[in-house]
């Protein structure tokens, strides 16, 4: 607690400095919260990111006309395993702010949502084109403010087209590519500017299949909610849905049993090693690696077995609740469970040997997409992308939930930042994970599976991270009357690294990019909330 | 009897071409862990896309319309000139191994022409990296050709079959077949035959805008094409069982070694594309480039060290 006192008194002395007297202060437990005008948002922003090297952990738009008669503004900075909020007060009479943009990259994407989404403009934002809605949806109408009625159908209008970047020069080709692809996967436009086979430039335009999640949550009791947080995306449902019951547990204050707690990171630890396996086979995919593929697809199988065995489904859906976990493991199912990730794990290893050793491969993979070290930290590059070019970032360690306080995490950093990186690090982290499955197997601590969640205390904010097998997932959550939820906001770890891929391709080839896509293998279901 | 061979000869391209697909497929599975399609599918690929109407692009002129035809009787006349269960090939007599090559050109500018037609990207990125892949090809297989062709003095392909011994020249010429074998039949390391991804693509990319029965005559094209390439493969280095005569008991024996050979020749390059990967782009023509110094090199052992 002495560390976060001296944050504490380094942030205020620094902001009063850089931004006045104005800032006004409240704090509760693990989170600080600064309020600022408006007009010195980006300043103190700045400030945090700059003088607290603290990377931005979410941004939230909220519209609290109602209650306040303002829209709301929080950046999320995580600052050594703490939560240090941002907050300003916009008048609804002059729905602008300045962006933080220039001077903290990484938030380039939330402010864009945040003004398609609320109507908020960020002034002096350096793209400020449209980022979640697309061209059909008409001028002025605005999602996630609360006078807009999702049950009512909005009119497509043929509204003026997506200006995209466009290269001119001798030689320059377009490529378009998507959103509709050959292959069975998710919508997703790109666009190469290419002299022959080089890439120069890509932009990709994502958000194709909006969902709405977050306004269906709004006014929805938190145990409903839930079961919208599984689904948000199919790849890492498990890791969503702890996220956002330990933000509700965060505002309930309750406290997980120690059982429950090791239980989700066994589970956390399933969800990632199949993903981490299933990963690697579809970046031998990317090279027309059949063998490669087909043998991660059969572990990944293997695993997603076990899975169904242990909790009745292969994507572990159902398995947490606010306050604890659904599901038990018996003495059966935890031989079966060690038996199964044993032989899996050494079939894994001749898996991981057999790429490394195949040289065609390698060849491939080594220096292709490359992402410099600054790019990631700059635009807040998370999980195995993070992880690849340097940055050593990783939830488990840096904010401890679940049972990870209790183990041994051991976190693979490289540094060259290309696909081979990126590989590599899946597989330094799946055996890690093997290790930690079978240390929570060993040392199960016993007693209850929940503990039983009272009414939630309304208009009170929670955050809740987890690390998915794509990078952390925070999810920002304020309760509304009458334990409904008022705002949701999910921040996946795709989120953050989308933009990146865009900086890993140029200067590669053109049929390099499947092969770079697929080691940062990012979810489209995750931005299409 | 030439008519009926003929007829004879194109039926059994039709039939195996599609076939011999087939069986790559299957065995590039089994290799894989999988179960993969039966050795038929080719075949009810073809006959599905036959019966299907064909969307065609509103840009698209008739050089589209036109083209499958042209690609696909191109590779049906080459099938009727290389020696496959019989020595003397029934359109033998039309033309030499010059003409041959020149058939799968002209082939292949047809397919170029129709995929620049739409003016897709991907068709043009297709026809870009597949003209480019056989300005290589062509010289090498012309190489390691007259390499087998300088000796006997012919270009004729009767004249061309081997006796099945082996001198320094037909052992490299040998090695270059093989790769151009890999490089014309768009397979694993140059190109990949079974990705669903359109920016890797050369040989598939040119055929993206197809659908319907266009389509399905460009597959069986292909096909017939990967049967041309390696029936003559077979004829020009593993000439043991093939028929000098057409005499019914010496047929018999022409066509089982010839399914044999064709069989283990599917085989070997199935084991290239699953021991392999799909190389970088830019360095296919080193691939290539080496094929092409091989055949240089045969020609050159026939004076150094002798036919």
């Amino acid at each position: 607690m002495i560390v976060v006192e001296e944050v504490r008194n380094e942030l205020f002395a620094g902001l009063r400095h850089a931004v006045g007297e104005a800032a006004l202060r409240r704090e509760s437990g693990r989170e600080v919260s600064i309020t600022v005008p408006v007009d010195r948002l980006a300043d103190a922003c700045a400030f945090v990111k700059g003088n607290l090297a603290a990377p931005l952990a979410t941004m939230v738009g909220l519209d609290d006309r109602e209650q306040a008669g303002v829209f709301r503004l929080v950046y999320v900075f995580s600052v050594d395993g703490k939560w240090v909020s941002v907050e300003t007060e916009i008048d609804p009479a002059r729905p602008r702010f300045p962006s933080a943009t220039p001077r903290v990259p990484a938030a380039h994407w939330y402010e864009r949502e945040v003004q398609d989404m609320l109507g908020l403009i960020p002034d002096g934002h350096p793209d400020p084109r449209r980022l979640v809605l697309h061209d059909d949806w008409p001028e002025g109408v605005y999602p996630l403010r609360k006078d807009f009625d999702p049950t009512v159908p909005v009119p497509r209008v043929d509204g003026p087209r997506h200006r995209f970047h466009h290269l001119h020069g001798e030689g320059i080709v377009e490529i378009p590519v998507g959103p509709i692809h050959a292959g069975v996967i998710e919508p997703g436009h790109f666009r190469f500017a290419a002299v022959g086979e080089v890439v120069l430039h890509l932009e990709t335009r994502l958000f194709y299949t909006h969902r709405g999640i977050e306004k269906l949550a709004e006014g929805k009791r938190f145990d409903r909610v839930l079961q919208i947080a599984e689904r948000v995306c199919g790849a890492c449902s498990l890791s969503h849905a702890v996220a956002y019951c330990q933000a509700v547990e965060a505002i309930a204050g309750v406290v997980v049993p120690p059982r429950a707690a090791a239980l989700r990171s066994f589970f956390l630890e399933l969800e990632r090693l199949y993903n981490h396996v299933g990963d690697l086979g579809n970046i031998c995919a990317g090279v027309g690696f059949a063998v490669g593929t087909s043998q991660g697809g059969r572990l990944k199988e293997e695993i997603q077995r076990l899975n169904e065995r242990l909790t009745g489904h292969r994507f572990l859906r159902g398995v947490c609740r606010v306050g604890g976990v659904r599901r038990d493991l018996d003495a059966v199912h935890l031989r079966d469970a060690a038996q199964t990730l044993q032989k899996v794990e050494a079939e894994f290893r001749r898996f991981v040997d057999l790429l490394l050793a195949t040289d065609s491969l390698m060849d491939r993979m080594i220096g292709t997409g490359a992402v410099p070290f600054e790019a990631a930290r700059d635009l807040g590059a998370v999980g195995v992308a993070a992880r690849a070019s340097g940055l050593d970032r990783d939830a488990r360690r840096d904010h401890p939930y679940a049972g990870y306080d209790q183990l041994h995490i051991n976190v693979p950093v490289r540094t060259e930042g290309d696909v081979r990186a990126r590989a590599q690090v899946r597989m330094d982290e799946s055996f890690a994970s093997f290790a930690l499955a079978s240390e929570v197997l060993r040392s199960l601590p016993s007693g209850p599976l929940f503990t039983e969640v009272g009414d939630l205390p309304p208009y009170r904010i929670g955050i809740g991270v987890t690390e998915s097998p794509r990078g952390e997932n925070v999810h920002w959550v304020r309760t509304g009357p009458a334990g409904s939820i008022d705002r949701y906001r999910i921040r996946s770890a795709s989120y953050c690294n989308w933009p990146i891929v865009a900086l890993a391709v140029p200067g590669n080839m053109v049929p390099d990019f499947p092969l770079i896509n697929k080691s940062f293998e990012l979810c489209y279901s995750c931005l299409d909330r | 009897m030439n008519l009926t061979l003929l007829l004879a000869n194109l039926v059994l391209a039709l039939a195996v071409a599609p076939l011999l697909n087939g069986v790559i497929k299957k065995s590039k599975a089994g290799w894989q862990n999988r179960c993969g399609p039966g050795v038929l599918q080719p075949w009810f690929d073809i006959w599905k896309y036959l019966g299907r109407e064909s969307v065609v692009s509103e840009h698209a002129s008739w050089l589209f319309r036109l083209a499958p035809y042209v690609y696909f009787g191109a590779h049906l006349a080459a099938a009727g000139m290389v020696p496959m269960v019989l020595v003397g090939s029934p359109l033998a007599g039309m033309g030499d191994v010059i003409v041959l090559v020149g058939l799968l050109a002209l082939a292949r500018f047809a397919l170029a022409l129709a995929a620049l037609d739409t003016a897709s990207n991907f068709g043009g990125m297709g026809t870009s990296r597949e003209l480019a892949f056989a300005s290589l090809v062509e010289p090498a297989l012309f190489l390691a050709l007259f390499s087998l062709a300088i000796p006997v003095g012919s270009t004729a392909l009767g004249a061309l079959v081997g006796d099945g011994g082996v001198t320094v020249a037909r052992l490299l010429a040998l090695g270059v077949f093989f790769i151009v074998a890999v490089a014309e039949t768009g397979r694993i390391p140059v190109d990949n035959p079974d990705t669903h991804l359109e920016l890797t693509m050369a040989h598939e990319g040119m055929l993206l805008e197809y659908s319907g029965r266009p389509l399905g005559l460009l597959l069986w094209g292909t096909h017939i094409k990967q049967l041309v390439i390696l029936s003559l493969l077979a004829a020009l280095f593993f000439p043991w069982g093939i028929a000098s005569d057409p005499s019914a008991a010496s047929l018999a024996v022409g066509m089982l070694t010839y399914l044999a050979k064709l069989g283990l020749l599917g085989l070997a390059l199935a084991l290239v594309e699953t021991t392999n990967v799909k190389m970088r782009i830019f360095r296919v023509p080193d691939l290539l480039g080496a094929a092409s110094l091989l055949g240089l090199l045969a020609i050159t052992s026939i004076y150094v060290v002798g036919g």
